[in-house]
C-alpha cells in the first residue's frame, strides 16, 4: 500500500498519542495505584450511622495531624450533612486552613449524588452503597460552594454548602 | 496490452502527486490546539 509522506507523518503522530495515553494509564493504575473515588468499598445505606466515620458525632471537619484533616459528610436529598457545632446547630460551613491536606469522605443515604467544591479538583459521584474519598492539597484561599452535580429530585438545586479556605 | 498499462497505473500516478501541503498544514493546525488543550487542561489541574 502507498502512504504519501505527510500521511505517515500524521499517522505516526496519531498512533503515538495513543500508545503514549494507555502507557500513562497503566502507570497511573499499576505503578501509583490510581482509582476511581469509590474503592468499591460498601457501606449498608439504611445504616450509615453503623460505620464509625459517618456516626453523627463524627461528621464535619476533624483534624487528625498537623495540617492533616478528614471531613466525613452524608448526602441525602436534599442536604449535606457536615454536622452540628456547639449549639446544636447544622453546620452548613466547613473551614479549612490553606495549604492543608484535606481527606473528604462522603456516602449517601438516598440516591446518586454528587460533590463538587466549585473552583477544585474536587469532585464525586456519591453513590448510595458506596463510600466516596478525595484527598487533596487545598493551597489556594477563597469561598468555594459545593454543589450536587448529579440529579437527584424536586430539590437538587437547593443543595449545596461552603468551603472557606483561610490564610 | 501496451496500450492498457500506462491507463490502468494512471490512477496511483495521479495519487502520487496529489498536493496534500494544505491537509498536512490544517492537520498539523489542528494537532496544535489539542496539543493546547490537553497542555492547558493540565495546568488548571495544577493550579486548583
Amino acid at each position: 500500500m502507498h502512504l504519501h509522506k505527510y500521511e505517515k507523518i500524521w499517522l505516526t503522530l496519531g498512533l503515538g498519542s495513543l500508545a503514549l495515553f494507555l502507557l500513562i494509564i497503566g502507570f497511573a493504575a499499576f505503578w501509583k495505584g490510581t482509582h476511581p473515588q469509590s474503592h468499591i468499598e460498601t457501606i449498608d445505606p439504611q445504616n450509615v450511622e453503623a460505620y464509625e466515620a459517618f456516626k453523627p458525632e463524627n461528621l464535619g471537619v476533624r483534624e487528625v495531624a498537623d495540617g492533616k484533616y478528614i471531613v466525613n459528610m452524608v448526602a441525602s436529598a436534599f442536604n449535606y450533612d457536615f454536622g452540628t457545632d456547639i449549639d446544636e446547630k447544622a453546620v452548613k460551613t466547613i473551614r479549612i486552613p490553606k495549604d492543608s491536606t484535606v481527606l473528604y469522605q462522603i456516602t449517601s443515604k438516598d440516591v446518586v449524588h454528587g460533590f463538587q467544591v466549585a473552583g477544585t479538583n474536587v469532585n464525586m459521584m456519591v453513590e448510595p452503597g458506596h463510600i466516596s474519598r478525595y484527598e487533596t492539597v487545598m493551597k489556594n484561599t477563597g469561598t468555594f460552594t459545593v454543589v450536587c452535580n448529579e440529579y437527584c429530585g424536586v430539590g437538587h438545586h437547593q443543595m449545596y454548602g461552603t468551603v472557606e479556605v483561610y490564610e | 496490452m501496451g496500450k492498457g498499462n500506462p491507463k490502468q497505473q494512471q490512477p496511483s500516478q495521479n495519487e502520487s502527486s496529489i498536493n496534500l501541503k494544505g491537509t498536512f498544514i490544517s492537520v498539523m493546525l489542528l494537532g496544535i490546539f489539542i496539543l493546547i488543550a490537553w497542555f492547558g487542561l493540565y495546568a488548571l489541574f495544577l493550579s486548583r
